[in-house]
């Protein structure tokens, strides 16, 4: 062995192996950060990558579902058929889906066949003037005989009857026609009500009862004179009443002109939009 | 030895400056690197704004159930045998909502063929959506447009109704379309026109059996779709009684039946007919009232010396 020079180049390169063992267990600072953002690099690109790809996916879908062309009819050849097949379901799924929404958006009756085909439940939908208000449900069984076995129809409106009047086994839809028509009357009846209240607060609600089919009001006409007004809805099909009735004390009022267009407008309008015009021409306070 | 330690020595030597060089050159690569996940984190950003403008451009999809894995497999994200998975299930989901679209056609009377809705608004708790729906009912074409507000599953609304209803008579509806745009009253809208298919229907089938019936004296100049009946005696090719049936839709949304009873008879024949042939008119409508439609008809074939065995009435 050399001497004292050995000595200090041993010495040297053992400080050299410690340092080289520390970093061994510490990888260096600069390195371990420049795997860490390459893999967020390969992150983003895959993310891109589908986020692109979801992008075509759209545009392609929104292609076949705005062609004129029936694609469900067509036969495909292209090379790429199992992406081809899957976007051309996809339309069609899509398409579907959104006739079922139409069909439930314009008052369809909505059908659900149940205990495996033995039963239908349907669906119907009520509004009033742009507004889509109570769904009401019937559940009915199918076999042996058409039969309706529950329901959430209010008990004011006659199903009995209005079953009984149309043949449930062959014309279940005129029968749902005219309930629909019904139900629709009444709901149409008991808005118009809810509206008034709301625009009219100077009009008082004397008496109505649960159907709708009968409205009391009192409201003021010029120079304090109280006008008892009874409304008689008598065809429970319809929104209008059938019958208006106008009183009060000064009985040279009830012949005037005024009082005969108020009749007339209550008859042909909605009650809160007779009120309205009625307010408009005057008549009431 | 001396040789060995020197060159291990170097060597050691050596590992400080490239430490340096690598040192320099790691800084640089990850400014490349920040710099690449910048331009990308943009485009991920600008590709996230595309999809939302997407749904609001053309046609809204909703992408739920056997559809979502169906655009995961159009994006690549579905393996091997996944993929035949994705595509069973939404076959079966497509067979399925086929038959319901059958069953929803035949149970309501109206058929819709076409369907795009477009998302206007989906800021805060309102969703506004526009739809497009056309189809037909009973050989009458619709074309609805209309926007649905939605709040939070509370209250749903119709605005900016716009019908298009292709007709033979657009006189009969136009005040029943102006009164319904102005009200958005959609559900009145089809509600009506079923009805009025469904008559129209009841029509066709009471010209038909008449013509059926009395084939010598029934024609159908218009085809049996249309709204007039024609009744001729065999021999007196001048008399001839036309039947107009035709509808008239109220504001409200009645069906109202408009039956009118047209003679045309020459002066001559009129010597065979007791009463002024004008009063028939008149007849038809109170016979109509007792009667209804179908028998009154039967009734003035009969009645009114058209049947080749019948003798006019004296």
């Amino acid at each position: 062995m050399e001497g004292a020079s050995s000595n200090g180049v041993l010495s040297k390169l053992s400080l050299l192996e410690v340092e080289a063992r520390s970093r061994g267990s510490h990888p260096q600072p600069q390195q371990s950060r420049v795997k860490e953002l390459k893999a967020k690099v390969e992150a983003l690109k895959t993310k891109r990558d589908q986020l692109k790809a979801e992008l075509q996916t759209h545009k392609l879908l929104q292609r076949l579902r705005l062609s004129e062309v029936n694609h469900s009819e067509e036969e495909d050849m292209d090379e790429d058929s199992e992406s081809s097949r899957v976007l051309r379901l996809m339309a069609r799924h899509s398409e579907l889906t959104d006739l079922l929404r139409a069909h439930r958006l314009i008052g369809g009756y909505e059908v659900v066949k149940t205990h495996q085909g033995k039963g239908v439940c349907m669906s119907i939908a009520t509004g009033y003037e742009g507004v889509y208000l109570d769904t009401y449900n019937l559940e009915m069984d199918t076999n042996p005989k058409v039969r309706i076995s529950r329901h959430n129809i209010p008990p004011f409106i006659p199903l009995d009857t209005l079953a009984e009047q149309s043949d449930l086994q062959t014309g279940i839809r005129t029968f749902l026609d005219t309930l629909s028509q019904h139900l629709n009357a009444y709901v149409g009846r008991r808005q118009q009500l809810k509206l008034m209240k709301e625009q009219h607060k100077s009009v008082e609600v004397m008496e109505s009862n649960i159907l709708c089919s009968m409205l009391v009001l009192m409201f003021t006409m010029p120079e304090q004179v109280a006008v008892l007004c009874l409304l008689d809805y008598k065809d429970l099909s319809r929104c209008l009443p059938t019958q208006v009735k106008l009183d009060c004390e000064d009985e040279k009022l009830t012949d005037s002109p005024q009082w005969k267009k108020s009749c007339s407008l209550l008859l042909e309008l909605p009650v809160h939009r007779a009120l309205t015009a009625m307010k408009k021409m005057g008549t009431v306070v | 030895m001396k040789r060995g330690m020197k060159l291990l020595v170097g060597v050691l030597v050596r590992i400080p400056e490239e430490e340096e060089m690598m040192r320099e050159e790691n800084t640089e690569e990850l400014e490349v690197l920040e710099a690449q996940i910048k331009h990308l984190q943009a485009e991920v950003k600008g590709l996230h704004q595309q999809l939302q403008e997407e749904d609001c451009r053309n046609i809204t999809f909703n992408f739920e159930g056997p559809m979502k894995e169906a655009l995961a497999f159009m994006c690549g994200l579905t393996e091997g045998e996944g993929k035949e998975v994705v595509v069973s299930k939404l076959e079966e989901e497509v067979e399925q909502l086929e038959r319901k679209i059958k069953l929803q056609i035949q149970i309501n009377g109206i058929s819709v063929t076409r369907c795009i809705t477009k998302t206007l608004d989906h800021s805060g708790r309102k969703e506004v959506q526009l739809f497009c729906i056309s189809g037909h009912c009973s050989g009458l074409d619709f074309q609805v447009e209309f926007k649905l507000s939605e709040v939070q599953e509370h209250q749903r609304t119709v605005n900016e109704l716009n019908v298009v209803l292709d007709s033979k008579d657009p006189q009969s509806f136009s005040s029943f379309l102006s009164r319904v745009e102005e009200n958005n009253n959609l559900l009145l809208f089809f509600r009506t026109l079923r009805t009025f298919s469904d008559r129209c229907a009841d029509r066709t089938r009471a010209f038909q059996h008449f013509q059926e019936k009395f084939p010598s004296v029934v024609s159908l100049p218009g085809g049996c779709r249309s709204e007039v009946m024609r009744l001729s005696h065999p021999e007196l090719s001048g008399c001839v009684f036309f039947v107009y049936w035709s509808f008239e839709v109220s504001t409200e949304g009645a069906v109202i039946l408009k039956i009118r009873l047209l003679p045309k008879i020459p002066e001559q024949a009129l010597q065979f007919y007791s009463q002024p042939a004008g009063g028939a008119a008149e007849a038809f409508q109170s016979l109509l009232r007792t009667l209804g439609p179908e028998a009154t008809i039967e009734s003035v074939i009969r009645g009114v010396g058209l049947l080749p065995d019948a003798e006019p009435s004296s």
